[in-house]
């Protein structure tokens, strides 16, 4: 004999009444299926505490282990070799060592994040593969292209860019070119190698996957997710003092 | 003498100042499960019931929801480390190292704040590609991705800001590299960096406006803004999942 619980409190049952009846084809439903679904307690708080309690452990084990960082005073007249934001923001900074300061740092930032990001589900409106890691075995298979692509472009062209600038790129730039060091180098080649690789590879994908723009959407941001995971890792690890380009294994220590 | 407890017990819970707490038994039928979700204010951010595909730890990884733990742990030790901080360019660093060394707990204290801080960057970041790779900006979801863009931001934003308030030389240089960045600003680099640093140099104005920004400005902005994120997954019909 259940004797705890289920049974309702008194004068609990007063609480639910009955306000309206609604009509089902009344109400907007937003894909929503009564059938396949469980009940938030205990499903779902369960899940949620419990992973919220490891993360918490695994919190106070990290802070236990390892301390924040902490240097020395500031002082404005001791700069360190190599100077380097936050790491989140490395992406930008190499980035800066590529092109003009203002492209680099403010221009192209600023278009991710406000324009193309937002942009992304007012160009994609279709419903397509909602609720599906990347759709489809396509959408799959442009992912990792997309993957590989982006990623082996950005290591070429740091690489290049580190080539050509030994060779004297830049000194050759100023004497040949017109606009110098600056028209060239720092803005209209960067701008042409951004939207002509970032073309091309919806272009390929559109001819290697018969993309859809769900797919062209695929591309386009793991194009964007991999540079910016790419530029990350470069600054962090390869990149020394006078921020020259240092194998990640022979990375010598930052020159208080 | 064994029920005792438990007769102690059915007592604390069937008196009228329980009750006027809970408006609910205990939860293991329908009736009571949905009432303790719906008459609570913090399990209300749910529906009563979710979709069985939304229970999946692969197709989430939890990392929205692990955004938002770290978001509440990050307000709670910071919270607790503005009781020793001053923002100022004497003290700020001088605090730091009390922290280290004489508060009780102090070095643990700012340890879970950096490493939530550079957690919470990786989990909004890992949210937001679950988002975009599961499609989940679709419609009707379109306005809740830009939410969750400018979140990102925000998020970035705070860690940021925070960088620089111990002080210290790898603060003080780091913040110096974004000086420069906001610098080079097309037009406007003047004004946006007399904004953010409060001069043109980084001195105890950038220091106290990063601090407000850092302990009230942003993360009231970003408590808005998940207000409206979390609102609107319900109202867009919960979490995505296949047609």
């Amino acid at each position: 004999m259940p004797s705890l619980g289920p049974q309702p409190f008194p004068g609990q049952e007063k609480r639910l009444r009955l306000l309206a009846f609604v009509r089902q084809d009344a109400v907007i439903r937003v894909d929503k299926r009564v059938e396949d679904t469980a009940m938030v307690w205990p499903h779902l708080l369960l899940i949620e505490f419990i992973v919220a309690m490891l993360w918490l452990v695994g919190l106070f084990i990290i802070s236990a282990l390892f301390n924040a960082p902490l240097q020395d005073v500031s002082s404005p007249d001791h700069t360190p070799n190599p100077s380097k934001a936050p790491w989140y923001l490395l992406n930008l900074q190499e980035l800066l060592l590529h092109m003009d300061k203002a492209l680099a740092g403010v221009i192209v930032p600023t278009i991710l994040l406000f324009v193309f990001l937002p942009l992304i589900p007012y160009i994609d409106r279709s419903r397509e593969g909602v609720g599906r890691y990347f759709t489809d075995k396509t959408g799959l298979r442009i992912f990792q292209f997309s993957a590989v692509y982006s990623t082996v472009l950005t290591f070429a062209l740091i690489f290049i860019d580190y080539l050509a600038k030994k060779a004297g790129y830049i000194e050759w730039s100023s004497d040949h070119l017109p606009g110098g060091k600056q028209l060239f180098p720092n803005w209209l080649i960067p701008i042409g190698v951004m939207f002509g690789l970032s073309a091309l590879l919806v272009f390929l994908v559109d001819r290697l996957f018969g993309a859809t723009t769900r797919g062209k959407m695929i591309a386009l941001f793991t194009g964007f997710v991999f540079v910016y995971v790419v530029l990350t890792f470069v600054g962090t690890s390869m990149r020394g003092p006078g921020m020259d380009l240092y194998a990640p294994w022979s990375l010598p220590p930052t020159i208080q | 003498m064994l029920d005792l407890p438990t007769q102690a017990w059915e007592w604390v819970r069937r008196s009228y100042v329980w009750r006027s707490f809970f408006r609910h038994g205990y939860p293991d039928s329908r009736k009571n499960q949905s009432l303790a979700v719906f008459t609570n204010v913090f399990l209300h951010l749910h529906p009563v019931k979710v979709r069985r595909h939304a229970l999946a730890i692969p197709y989430t990884w939890c990392m929205g929801g692990l955004s938002f733990f770290l978001f509440l742990v990050l307000t709670l030790t910071g919270t607790l480390l503005m009781f020793y901080y001053h923002p100022t360019t004497d003290l700020a660093y001088a605090d730091i190292k009390d922290m280290e060394t004489v508060v009780v707990f102090g070095q643990l204290l700012r340890n879970m704040h950096r490493w939530a801080a550079h957690g919470m960057v990786i989990t909004v970041f890992l949210h937001m590609a679950r988002v975009f790779y599961t499609g989940s900006y679709k419609p009707p979801r379109e306005f809740n991705w830009v939410v969750g863009v400018l979140l990102f931001f925000l998020t970035i934003l705070l860690s940021y800001t925070g960088y620089l308030l111990p002080w210290d030389q790898l603060a003080f240089w780091a913040v110096t590299v974004g000086y420069n960045i906001a610098a080079a600003t097309p037009f406007i680099g003047n004004e946006v960096s007399y904004l953010l640093f409060g001069g043109f140099e980084l001195g105890p104005n950038a220091l106290l406006r990063f601090y407000v920004l850092h302990v009230v400005g942003l993360p009231v902005l970003a408590g808005f803004l998940m207000a409206i994120h979390f609102w609107r997954i319900r109202k867009d019909g919960g979490i995505s999942g296949p047609l």
